[in-house]
């Protein structure tokens, strides 16, 4: 079986009459994009939260977005993304005053979400920076997971889990911490994002992480990178991402001779009986003179080769072992 | 792509400027782009000197030590051959001809052209691959209008080389452009007619047809007999005002510096507005069980990346060809 399920992260900068912009720039770049992912054999689409009204607007609300999605060979919109990397005095998960806003800001999300074929993942980021959360500790932790328990049990009631997607500059980063927070929250509740750069940077094998929380693994975002943070970049304020003093790039398409072992986490994902969505994700692709169109290009045809071959040694090496059994 | 129809993708688009598309790197990108797009099968553009190194026979076989070595290189991105390779004889080379202006147009220039073609041959054979494709003439506004006699001596030079390419296995296909000196429908059927069917057949760019002025499937319907190459790109526009004609129409009119500042004219396969009725020539192809290459191409339009993925999405969606 060749994995079908694979999505794509609505990361993308394209050439305008205005310059470089998303493609949300107007409905004909829209529609070009969304040929381009279709080409390439994508079928599932992962968004942003800010997105959704821009698309609401151009196609006549967010069904209808998805409708033209469908008439382009989706399946659906599979996945929302929700975030507040910077802490606020209004919305910031570590301070529980702000709790209550930041579900009233996920309620207006999952409004926006009615009426689509079947959101499967509401993707958070659980912290805001390090720097602007530190110091992390167990009762910090706590504070956090009490805000997605709560968040989780919401999304539910409309069919959707609510998942963790952890940033290497955020405040639950270490493999310890992680750990932490996900005994604090309930695993009906919370589920786990796996980004395999993000993880990689902060120093956890995104591997043995899955293999470790695969029974609350709800996604992915394969995308690659080539440096461990070992300057501390983490703490670099305001924005580590692009502001880090010794790294200019963090993130690439796979194939790129980056860090992560995808092979191998594709045989665990087959092994583990996994059979949920699969994100590309690339993000600040243009650094450097990148074109997301072409990542998105050499990441699938990675997909295609690369990734298939994994895929059928993996099921080639599960059936021999069933046949022993 | 899989069809009745033999489907290539050209690289042209990705070599724009002398001093990019250089490292290996970058071109395994390309080809692994086109792959993803469904694309096994290339074309080729020739160029000029050590940074066209995907471009150039001799080049290429520096960088990969042989035929098969290059073959190689494009497997490593599951490309799987060459279906042509494209070469202009009047656009001057560096150090390979020691920046010599020459053109088919004049007889005095006839040998040296002949022997200018033999690596391109060589090479074309050496890969696999089936078609020289060639610019037959330089553009109309560099040299006064052709005469048939004019013509004849241009199809005289094609002959000879289609005897080279003929004896090498090849197909030798005489490229419309334009802004070339062979314009007119006339003028096209004229070299059609001084040439040897046999040996010589004629590559069909939809676009290049259209923006010249010349209906492509009707042409197609006519002529279907010589057509032996195919390039499938779009248009949206046509030159109405013989703007060929001015001086240094390369920029002045290809690139918008003078005229109605059209900056770009080619474009992917669906463009809106787009003059070519892609549909129509590509089921002409079909009826009339065309063997050769179909080969998708966007010339100089932009990202190549995106216009891969746009013509991809074109041939999947509205001609109904599966991508593997």
């Amino acid at each position: 079986m060749v994995w079908t399920k694979w999505s794509y992260m609505d990361h993308w900068v394209t050439e305008t009459p205005q310059g470089p912009q998303p493609p949300s720039f107007n409905r004909a770049y829209m529609d070009r994009y969304i040929k381009q992912l279709s080409a390439l054999g994508f079928t599932g689409f992962d968004t942003f939260f800010f997105y959704l009204p821009f698309y609401a607007g151009m196609y006549g609300g967010v069904p209808g977005f998805e409708r033209f999605l469908r008439d382009n060979g989706f399946d659906k919109i599979t996945g929302i993304f929700s975030a507040y990397p910077s802490a606020t005095k209004y919305t910031a998960p570590h301070v529980r005053e702000t709790h209550d806003r930041i579900v009233a800001d996920c309620t207006t999300t999952l409004r926006m979400c009615e009426g689509l074929t079947g959101v499967e993942n509401f993707i958070v980021m659980p912290t805001s920076t390090y720097y602007q959360t530190e110091p992390v500790t167990d009762d910090t932790i706590k504070v956090v997971a009490d805000l997605w328990n709560r968040v989780g049990k919401l999304t539910l009631e409309q069919g959707i889990k609510t998942t963790c997607h952890f940033e290497f500059w955020g405040a639950i980063r270490t493999r310890e911490q992680l750990d932490t927070f996900f005994r604090y929250t309930d695993p009906e509740l919370v589920h786990f994002f796996c980004d395999t750069a993000q993880h990689t940077i902060a120093g956890v094998d995104p591997v043995q992480l899955f293999r470790d929380y695969k029974d609350r693994c709800t996604g992915f975002h394969f995308k690659d990178t080539k440096n461990v943070d070992e300057h501390e970049a983490y703490r670099t304020p305001p924005d580590p991402e692009l502001m880090a003093p010794q790294v200019t790039r963090w993130f690439y398409e796979m194939g790129e001779g980056g860090l992560v072992d995808f092979p191998a986490l594709m045989k665990e994902i087959v092994a583990s009986g996994y059979d949920g969505w699969l994100t590309v994700e690339h993000d600040k692709a243009e650094l450097g003179g990148g074109s997301y169109a072409e990542a998105t290009a050499v990441a699938k045809w990675y997909i295609d080769n690369v990734l298939a071959e994994a895929e059928a040694r993996s099921e080639l090496s599960g059936s021999i072992q069933g046949a022993r059994r | 792509m899989r069809d009745t129809l033999r489907w290539a993708y050209a690289l042209n688009q990705w070599n724009v400027r002398l001093d990019v598309f250089v490292r290996h790197e970058d071109q395994q990108r390309a080809l692994k782009t086109a792959s993803a797009c469904g694309f096994d099968t290339i074309e080729l553009a020739s160029g000029t000197g050590r940074w066209d190194n995907i471009s150039r026979p001799e080049v290429i076989l520096l960088n990969h030590g042989s035929h098969q070595g290059f073959l190689d290189f494009l497997r490593r991105a599951k490309v799987h051959g060459v279906s042509s390779m494209f070469w202009d004889p009047q656009q001057p080379t560096e150090e390979e001809e020691g920046y010599a202006f020459r053109s088919t147009a004049n007889p005095a220039d006839h040998d040296a052209i002949v022997e200018w073609s033999k690596p391109f041959v060589d090479f074309v054979a050496g890969v696999g691959a089936d078609q020289l494709v060639v610019r037959p003439v330089g553009s109309a506004w560099m040299s006064p209008p052709l005469d048939a006699d004019g013509i004849k001596l241009i199809g005289d030079v094609w002959n000879r080389i289609g005897e080279l390419t003929s004896a090498a296995g090849l197909g030798l296909a005489l490229h419309y452009d334009c802004l070339g000196a062979v314009h007119t429908e006339a003028e096209l059927t004229g070299l059609l007619d001084a040439t040897d069917p046999a040996t010589v057949g004629l590559a069909l760019d939809t676009a290049e047809f259209t923006v010249g002025g010349i209906d492509p499937v009707a042409f197609y319907r006519e002529h279907a007999d010589r057509v032996t190459h195919v390039h499938l790109k779009d248009t949206r526009y046509a030159d109405t005002g013989e703007e060929y004609r001015m001086p240094g129409a390369e920029s002045t009119m290809l690139k918008g510096g003078a005229g109605r500042r059209i900056e770009r004219w080619f474009y992917e396969l669906g463009t809106e507005g787009g003059l070519v009725d892609v549909k129509g020539f590509v089921a002409a192809l079909r009826e009339n069980n065309y063997p050769g290459w179909v080969v998708v191409e966007s010339d100089h339009g932009g990202n190549p990346a995106e216009l891969a993925m746009l013509n991809s999405w074109y041939l999947q969606h509205e001609l109904g060809v599966a991508k593997r």
